[in-house]
């Protein structure tokens, strides 16, 4: 936990620091106020983030050199690509979902995760992908009916 | 003064028979949601806002709040029957309440934790519309100044309380108040942190922003540790007689119901502490103060009782500050708040001024749904006990499909698709290094409301801070910011010195 701290305090302290730098003063907005400047409160905020930041980073610092602990600790391989794999497989599908109707993707979509998650009965892989998918047919269908669509 | 006039019409709207179907829809779902292992309220919450989209604003409202109670009561099946609580603060039902229905007694357990989560429900809504009222009018009568105060102290409290790191928690609160100030200007129409994008001019869409930091990444947190604990064995509900509550064995635990009701109402209403802490504190009390406390851990229903009925009277107890100063304590309450903004409501102290009948009618709503809790939990009890056999990668690939389809049928498009997905690989990143969501998410909703009230007293106090000596309210809360700064700097300082001192002695 301590290394994971070091890290993610410098990580976040380094985002504070292309805020305050660089996304705050050219995207924060500008013009003439009475009270407060546009940018006022996202920079507090901005401050805020990389003064506990560095705090925790430091701390986390002086705790793995007490324990004598290395800063680095290259991770497994395969462990990163189990957590890594999922967002790509959504983001895919966002990408489908992008070109085609979401009632075309979505049995793909539910009964390749499941298939990938290690479930082989193939009724449980049909219905758990065709009843959400008619559900979002009937209700897209619905709300064109109602011409909220 | 509330007339009388005005209490019996919200009754009888609350229970017009389309109110209740909305509300037993919404108490139904949350129980299944909750009777499942790893979906949560906010979960829950978070893709069910889509769904009330099309609602009118209280019928959203009270399915919403049918659904956040459903969820605290049906967690506490998987607790028992499973070991696997279906939310974190059912962690401690599962002390007592496993070892009891292993013993053979699974319907007196899940009906003594039924019975106290009902009780600490009931009372703990009596209590808020009790407190909220008053403590809203006296809210109408408050400045910016005092409001701003109120707003950066309980940013500062929730940080302090949310659990974890007072760092961490404040880096995720200054987070929120960067992601709150995207959009328009409010004075000058300058266009903030939207890098050109239209859909950002009126902030960060909200409905994405909780779906994807929510519900998609507790998806892919999931999905990380439904490799580790892929088989759990669930106790079958049998037909023993001797299985059955007694009403002497209930009245053996009302003591215990009542006493952890008042410790979750406690914590409820102060922002930020959560119903684990609430169930954890009161589990502790029913142990100290019981004549047997050795039996604690080993199947006592009054374990089951304490940790059950404070669990319960935390979530209507939450929705004091958010009523009565417009101030969300907790996830589900802040996600609340996002539904009122939808439908175009300031939640807190306003309403009573201008929507007072709605406001009326969602207490009544929610004793109604305290009510149905019971129905549904009593005759659905042997349903339920089946649903937690519902395998994991069923309901992950299930929820991830309506995450996308929620924001999809919103008609978010593609814009709402990546905003989804980027918020969802930050919502993993604050979950695995332990940010607080809480302080995130609240401070993200209160930043527009804390920006201008900011603002007012800038321009009214012409920037001088002496004015502050002449408000008094304002005064006590900046100095109970900085007394609680230095209090959990404090702490947080002695547990880190205690850390080195334990790890030279090793």
């Amino acid at each position: 936990m301590i290394r994971k701290n070091f890290w993610s305090g410098l990580g976040v302290a380094a985002l504070a620091v292309i805020l305050l730098t660089w996304i705050i003063p050219t995207y924060g907005g500008s013009g003439f106020a009475f009270g407060m400047q546009p940018q006022r409160l996202a920079t507090l905020g901005a401050w805020l983030i990389l003064g506990c930041s560095i705090v925790l980073t430091v701390v986390s610092a002086i705790a793995l050199k007490r324990r004598g602990e290395s800063i680095v600790a290259i991770p497994d391989l395969g462990h990163l690509w189990h957590q890594a794999w999922p967002f790509l497989y959504v983001l895919g599908f966002i990408v489908l979902i992008d070109r085609f109707p979401l009632t075309w993707v979505a049995p793909l979509l539910i009964g390749g995760l499941l298939l990938l998650l290690g479930e082989r009965r193939w009724y449980v892989v049909v219905l758990t992908a065709a009843v959400p998918t008619a559900g979002l047919y009937g209700l897209t269908a619905h709300l064109m009916r109602i011409g909220v669509v | 003064m509330i007339g009388f006039d005005a209490i019996l019409n919200s009754f009888a709207a609350a229970l017009h028979y389309e109110s209740i179907a909305i509300i037993l829809g919404g108490v139904l779902l949350g129980y299944i949601v909750g009777v499942i292992p790893g979906l949560n309220r906010a979960v829950a919450i978070a893709i069910a806002i889509p769904l009330t989209f099309y609602m009118s604003a209280y019928a959203a409202i009270a399915f919403l709040i049918g659904l956040s109670k459903g969820t605290a009561a049906g967690s506490a099946v998987s607790a028992i029957l499973l070991n696997t609580p279906g939310e974190p603060s059912s962690a401690a039902t599962c002390l007592d309440g496993y070892p009891m229905a292993s013993s053979g007694k699974p319907r007196k357990a899940l009906k003594v934790g039924l019975l106290a989560s009902v009780i600490g429900d009931l009372l703990a809504t009596l209590l808020l519309i009790a407190v909220a009222i008053p403590f809203a009018s006296v809210a109408l009568k408050f400045g910016p100044y005092e409001l701003a105060a109120i707003l950066i102290f309980a940013l500062v409290f929730i940080a302090g309380m949310a659990g974890g790191s007072f760092l961490k928690g404040l880096a995720a609160g200054g987070m929120g108040v960067i992601l709150g100030t995207v959009g328009l200007d409010p004075e000058t129409g300058a266009m903030r942190l939207t890098f050109g994008y239209a859909e950002l001019m009126e902030g960060v869409p909200i409905l994405p922003l909780v779906i994807g930091t929510l519900a998609l990444a507790e998806m892919f947190v999931q999905l990380d540790e439904y490799r580790r604990n892929k088989d759990a064995s669930v106790i079958k509900l049998g037909k023993n007689a001797d299985d059955d509550l007694s009403y002497q064995e209930f009245k053996g635990t009302l003591p215990t119901i009542l006493k952890s009701t008042g410790v979750g109402a406690f914590v409820g209403a102060l922002p930020g502490l959560g119903p684990s802490v609430g169930a954890f504190m009161a589990y502790g009390l029913a142990k100290r103060s019981a004549k047997d406390p050795d039996s604690f851990g080993k199947g006592n229903p009054n374990g089951i009782a304490a940790a059950e009925a404070s669990d319960n009277a935390v979530i209507p107890a939450s929705y004091i500050p958010l009523f009565g100063l417009g101030i969300p304590g907790s996830v589900s309450a802040a996600l609340l708040v996002g539904a009122f903004m939808i439908h175009g409501i300031q939640v807190g102290p306003l309403m009573l001024r201008d929507h007072p009948e709605m406001l009326f009618t969602l207490f009544s709503g929610m004793i109604v749904a305290s009510l149905l809790m019971l129905a549904v939990g009593w005759y659905g009890l042997r349903l339920f006990a089946r649903v937690t056999s519902v395998p994991p990668h069923i309901v992950i690939s299930v929820v991830i499909f309506l995450c996308l389809a929620g924001i999809q049928v919103q008609g978010y498009g593609t814009f709402g698709l990546v905003t989804v997905f980027v918020f969802a690989i930050f919502g993993y990143f604050l979950k695995k290094f332990d940010y607080s969501f809480v302080t995130f998410l609240v401070a993200f909703i209160v930043t527009p409301m804390l920006e201008m009230n900011l603002r007012q007293s800038v321009i009214l106090s012409g920037g001088e801070f002496s004015i502050l000596l002449e408000r008094p309210i304002a005064l006590a809360f900046v100095v109970f910011t900085v007394l609680m700064v230095l209090h959990l700097g404090w702490t947080s300082y002695r547990r880190w010195m205690q850390a080195r001192y334990k790890a030279k002695q090793v």
